[in-house]
């Protein structure tokens, strides 16, 4: 009976995690297909060249290429999964990925995010500013930290 | 069309590397989240985080804030504890949360996970303790 009750509760957990692992890989699917055909696409078309020239100027305080950006925003405003089919394609160096993972492993998917925060009572808007600036002056700091040793 | 067909090919490669990743996560947490209430107690007062903050912190660094979102959300209200130890514990959970999976996934792609969870659960200290201090002092 005991036994039963244990076998009973060990497939439970592990069709519900299967469950939720599988839903999660579908709403990445929808994601990370669609944003890697879009960067794919503008790469072949020069267009990041353009988007990459503009941002230059601001990424090279974090000692990233101008693409990173399209890389950060769609982190900060979708998710983890969006920011990498972005940045895969893009072929960074160890050093690039590990301040862009930083930065945004600091604050991403602020759209769903900072509700949570809010619901536990918090006051969320110092906490949804207060990540944003955190997550750039860490960016900077590894840069800096990176480039000295 | 050429570059459709890669872009589809690599993404779905991408998606099998996750898929790997996620999969062992999200049925960990199952386990996990049973395994809740046996947790050790041990006081933690330094970052004038209790015994209450513990559960909601603890869900928060290993599962994130997108999943944990329930029992971190339950476990703030149901203990009453006060805004200040709620504020602390959200500081702390900003900085560092989802510690496994945001890490493997930027893994994945080539970053230094070492050094990101380093950093991560470095900044998240000193910002919690300053934090507290500086809450502590304006308080009394």
């Amino acid at each position: 009976m005991l036994k039963e009750k244990q076998k009973n509760y060990f497939l439970n957990n592990l069709k519900k995690g299967l469950f939720n692992g599988l839903s999660v890989t579908l709403l990445m699917v929808k994601v990370i297909i669609p944003c890697y055909i879009i960067i794919e696409l503008i790469k072949h078309f020069g267009i990041i060249r353009v988007i990459g020239n503009f941002f230059r100027p601001f990424m090279k305080y974090f000692g990233l290429p101008g693409e990173a950006a399209i890389g950060i925003i769609a982190g900060y405003t979708i998710n983890l999964y969006a920011a990498i089919a972005v940045l895969s394609p893009l072929k960074l160096s160890t050093k690039d990925i590990t301040i862009v993972a930083l930065i945004l492993g600091i604050s991403h998917s602020l759209s769903v995010e900072t509700p949570v925060t809010q619901k536990t009572g918090v006051n969320s808007w110092m906490l949804f500013c207060l990540r944003i600036l955190l997550s750039l002056l860490a960016g900077v700091g590894l840069n800096l930290i990176w480039t000295l040793f | 069309m050429d570059i459709i067909l890669t872009a589809l090919k690599n993404s779905a490669m991408l998606t099998g590397q996750l898929l790997l990743i996620i999969l062992p996560l999200t049925i960990s947490y199952e386990f996990l989240k049973h395994k809740q209430k046996t947790l050790e107690e041990k006081t933690w007062r330094v970052f004038g985080i209790t015994q209450n903050g513990l559960v909601p912190l603890i869900t928060g660094v290993i599962i994130g804030l997108t999943y944990g979102a329930g029992v971190i959300i339950h476990s703030i209200r149901s203990s009453n504890m006060d805004k200040r130890e709620a504020f602390l514990i959200m500081l702390f959970l900003s900085i560092c949360h989802a510690i496994i999976e945001d890490t493997l996934i930027f893994v994945v792609i080539g970053a230094n996970g070492i050094i990101l969870v380093a950093i991560r659960f470095f900044l998240a200290f000193i910002f919690t303790y300053f934090a507290y201090r500086w809450l502590f002092f304006k308080k009394s």
